[in-house]
């Protein structure tokens, strides 16, 4: 473990939206920032560049990129800013006074120090317990895009993409630019519930207008290459022996090779809950996110949050989320009049009446609570670090119905991934036996370090 | 498979995947490098049923893979780590046996 | 009836890095007066905890993921090998097995070891079990037994009424009240608070520890490893995990100068990172797997180190099984009381118990009780 601890005025740990969007206001009022990500370039899930090494003509077209790709741009200028790419934050520590943040890669750990922390560490795919989705190439949808968007790369044969949340026409009309093919892009939800959420909304719909278009026209795409989109009919199986080769749309077998599973996504939380911030069970899709004031302050001192990790409401909310932040750190370390920081904080508020709006919609579409309660088959695997099925959690349930305990008796949440793939469902399944919304009930703790580090390098 | 589509690559390189030799270029995620050569069982489970990847994000943990051409030897998730040429991959965990 | 606050096994329990260790523990090496006078009383308990893990899945019925195949009590010089022979004698005079190897004899028992590793105490009935399974098993055998079993139900009030306790109990589905003959206090490090509810001191201090596992990997640790002189336990678990602990603290949350019990301890990086190199040092191969997650949990000694099991002087009628090394006792500690709540074999179980009386603090109750 090296000694040599960097020092900063604020680290942000995420390099998506929200964190560009408060580096460049901190950056402007004179901090020293750090940004982390996990990524070797900036961007996040939503802009994830290709290697430096490639150059790609056509990526990332769509009208929703736009002021993010400027934003990117914009971010990529900074000279005084330090990016750290290709790391992975793994504890935060706030017993010597500062913000310590610990990092592991492939190079061994390093540290981190700052007065202030951002986490805008994002969000990923909803987990979804379907029987098969453990197969070689069943994969989330977004995970599925990072693959096209930024390696150019598509899995061989019949891309199938199923689901709720409309992304997935978006993802379609990228692997299909990319070369790949696309069997289907399957809806769980009626067309006519769709229709009736979006006529009520269509005031909204209209003015996030960048991004309705991008789904209209990414349906007129799919429509000219013949690929069919269906409403109305669940995926119930994925099938395959050593990959994925079929799957169960309502009554349909439909032959594929991948499957893209798209039902919304999840806030990245195991960092906030390890520093010990407060979260709340965020409905509809699960998951934790942070609680914020109207700073974006967390409810740890030096600690704020912004896009995801506060509730995933997508990119442009993310990005005003960032800028009040910004703009939060700067007052809280007296780098700005409060006058100037109320300034940024008004006109992104303003902003983001628009768009949280839109994501209020787009929740209630993707909504995945119905497909989730259709999901109960008793030998899918639910943790898939420890090969914990739904029927051994649901039988531990019978015992006892606290999430925690469960983990015990089944091991569901004590594999690599500390839980980050069966808890939502675990708890939705207590939730469910107790007669409780998951809410109410305590999720897995978070554990050091957040991300498998090498023994060897954390020792001394 | 890689697409074709307005693409300029960076070099190649050659890896080595559970003795295999894969083509891949330079910049390459090894998920990547995987996923185009078709490689897409990357472990087994307790049951030795076949798993791939799952998040591509570095999340889900099942693409951890050992990676033996470096001393130490490390476990790493194939999606983050870049490809460089000579790299050589294990899919299972590592093995004193 | 059982009462528990939280769910069976949630608390130290559940959270131990499950070590069955009989040798004299090297936590009563580090005070002065060296060898150990406490750990020697206990050796009697702990031939007796033999004989009850080597039959516990028998009786229970279930596997436990009980291994006893040895284990190892490492040294990395010759002042360490003093310190281990003299122990191993006075284990073999208190009864129990332990043999003094040298490094070549210990690497060849455990190929895994560091060449570093000059000598280790090797006693063959040494092992560990899962302390995710313990406490279910007890609770599933003790329903079947008769018993009824509240969770997520907490004492409020505990009180003697001339004739029998009285106990406050609040559950999911409200307040009730339950009368008792005898009442027995296992509450790990609440358990202080519990004698207090019925106007006694019970000394328990609670200590915050650091434990951590590794990802899983093919078998190759049999055997409890341990250092004679620095904190380590190291063992492989039936899932392949390599579990790592030994003593390291964790820092217990404080608010108004209370030890705040309701939250889990933080973990001290610096500790963490001292138990890894230790691990990694005596075990070297271990350095090249991932650590996938550490965690805190709180256990509590008494002013003497050794556990407190049996009845209160001061208060017939209440009895206690708290206070360390409960995961390897803890078995022959409920046996052990529950013979003497019974009066069954009462005079053979004081007798084993003497050491671990709560009568030894007697003197701390002199103003307290009914």
């Amino acid at each position: 473990m090296t000694n040599s601890i960097h020092h900063y005025d604020v680290a942000i740990i995420g390099g998506g939206p929200a964190g560009q969007a408060a580096a460049l206001v901190l950056d402007q009022n004179g901090a020293r920032i750090a940004v982390i990500d996990e990524q070797q370039r900036p961007g996040g899930q939503i802009l994830r560049q290709p290697p430096q090494e490639f150059a790609m003509a056509q990526s990332m077209k769509g009208k929703s990129y736009t002021s993010l790709k400027s934003q990117l741009r914009a971010f990529e200028a900074l000279n005084r800013c330090d990016w750290i790419g290709g790391k992975s934050v793994i504890g935060i520590d706030r017993s010597g006074g500062t913000v310590d943040l610990t990092l592991a890669s492939g190079d061994g750990i390093t540290q981190v120090s700052a007065n202030r922390l951002l986490i805008a560490s994002g969000c990923y795919d909803l987990p979804i317990p379907i029987p098969g989705w453990t197969l070689p190439g069943a994969m989330g949808a977004g995970g599925l895009q990072a693959l096209v968007k930024a390696q150019a790369v598509v899995p061989d044969g019949r891309v199938l993409l199923a689901g709720t949340h409309p992304l997935m026409l978006i993802v379609a009309t990228q692997v299909i630019a990319a070369g790949g093919t696309v069997a289907e892009v399957a809806f769980d939800q009626r067309q006519s519930f769709l229709a009736r959420l979006l006529i009520k909304g269509a005031g909204t719909a209209l003015r996030n207008f960048g991004l309705m278009l991008d789904a209209a026209s990414a349906w007129a795409t799919l429509r000219r290459a013949g690929v069919p989109v269906t409403f109305g009919q669940r995926l119930s199986v994925i099938e395959g022996l050593n990959r994925v080769s079929s799957a169960r749309i309502g009554k349909r077998t439909v032959h594929c090779d991948a499957v893209g599973l798209c039902y919304g996504f999840l806030p990245q939380s195991d960092l906030p809950r390890l520093a010990g911030l407060s979260v709340r069970w965020a409905q509809p899709t699960g998951g934790w996110a942070a609680e914020h004031d109207g700073w974006m302050r967390s409810s740890v001192s030096q600690i704020f949050v912004a896009g995801e990790t506060s509730g995933v409401a997508g990119a442009p909310a993310a990005l005003l989320e960032g800028q009040i932040a910004g703009a939060g750190i700067a007052l809280d370390l007296g780098l700005i009049p409060m006058d100037e920081a109320e300034a940024i904080r008004r006109d992104a508020a303003r902003k983001q009446i628009r768009v949280s709006r839109f994501a209020a919609l787009l929740d209630r579409i993707a909504d995945p609570t119905s497909a989730l309660t259709a999901l109960r088959d008793a030998n899918t695997i639910l943790c898939r670090c420890e090969d914990v099925t739904i029927g051994a959690v649901e039988t531990a349930l019978i015992q006892d119905s606290d999430p925690n305990s469960v983990k015990l008796v089944t091991r569901c949440g004590m594999g690599t991934c500390q839980g980050r793939g069966c808890e939502h469902m675990l708890l939705r399944l207590a939730a469910h036996k107790r007669g409780v919304g998951p809410n109410e009930l305590r999720g897995f703790t978070s554990r050091f370090p957040v991300r498998p580090t090498r023994i060897g390098d954390l020792i001394g | 498979m890689r697409s074709q589509a307005d693409i300029t690559r960076g070099m190649p390189v050659t890896i080595e995947v559970d003795g295999q030799m894969i083509d891949s270029f330079s910049g390459e995620t090894l998920l990547a490098a995987l996923v185009a050569a078709g490689h897409m069982r990357l472990r087994n489970d307790q049951e030795g049923q076949p798993r791939g990847f799952w998040c591509n994000m570095g999340t889900c943990s099942e693409c951890f893979v050992s990676r033996l051409d470096v001393t130490p030897v490390r476990r790493i998730r194939a999606c983050l780590i870049t490809v460089e040429d000579g790299m050589r991959i294990a899919t299972r965990s590592i093995s004193y046996d | 009836m059982l009462v528990e606050q939280a769910s069976t096994g949630s608390g130290a329990s559940g959270q131990n890095a499950g070590s069955l260790h009989f040798q004299i523990e090297r936590r009563f090496l580090e005070r002065k007066g060296g060898l150990g006078l406490e750990g020697e009383q206990t050796a009697t308990l702990s031939r007796i905890a033999i004989d009850d893990w080597s039959t516990l899945e028998d009786r229970l019925g279930v596997s436990l993921h009980v291994h006893m195949n040895g284990g190892l009590m490492v040294a990395e010089n010759a002042d360490q090998v003093a310190i281990l022979k003299a122990k191993a004698d006075r284990e073999r005079a208190m009864g129990l097995s332990v043999e003094t190897i040298d490094g070549a004899e210990a690497r060849r028992r455990a190929p895994y070891l560091s060449e570093g590793i000059v000598a280790a105490n090797f006693m063959a009935a040494e092992g560990h079990a899962d302390t995710r399974k313990i406490a279910p098993a007890f609770a599933t055998a003790a329903t079947a037994a008769g018993a009824e079993i509240q969770i997520r139900t907490r004492l409020t009030k505990l009180e003697w009424q001339g004739a029998s306790f009285r106990a406050e109990i609040i559950g999911s589905e409200g307040a009730f009240t339950v009368g008792a003959k005898k009442v027995l206090v296992a509450a790990g490090v609440w358990s202080a608070r519990i004698a207090a509810m019925a106007n006694l001191h019970l000394p328990l201090f609670p200590v915050g520890l650091t434990m951590s596992a590794s990802e899983r990997t093919p078998h190759f640790l049999p055997h409890l490893v341990q250092h004679v002189a620095q904190r380590l336990s190291m063992k492989q678990t039936e899932a392949g995990n390599i579990l790592i602990g030994g003593g390291w603290p964790s820092r217990l949350h404080r608010v108004d100068g209370i030890f705040d019990l309701s939250r889990p301890a933080e973990l001290i990086i610096q500790s963490l990172r001292n138990n890894l190199s230790v691990a990694t040092k005596t075990v070297p191969r271990v350095a090249d797997l991932n650590l996938i997650r550490t965690w805190t949990g709180v256990t509590a000694v008494t002013p003497d180190q050794l556990p407190i099991a049996g009845e209160f002087p001061t208060m017939p009628g209440l009895f206690c099984a708290a206070g360390g090394s409960a995961f390897t006792l803890g078995p022959t500690f409920a046996r052990l009381v529950a013979d003497q709540m019974l009066e069954r074999e009462r005079d053979e179980a004081d007798r084993l118990l003497a050491v671990a009386s709560p009568a030894r603090f007697d003197s701390l109750n002199g103003f307290m009780g009914r």
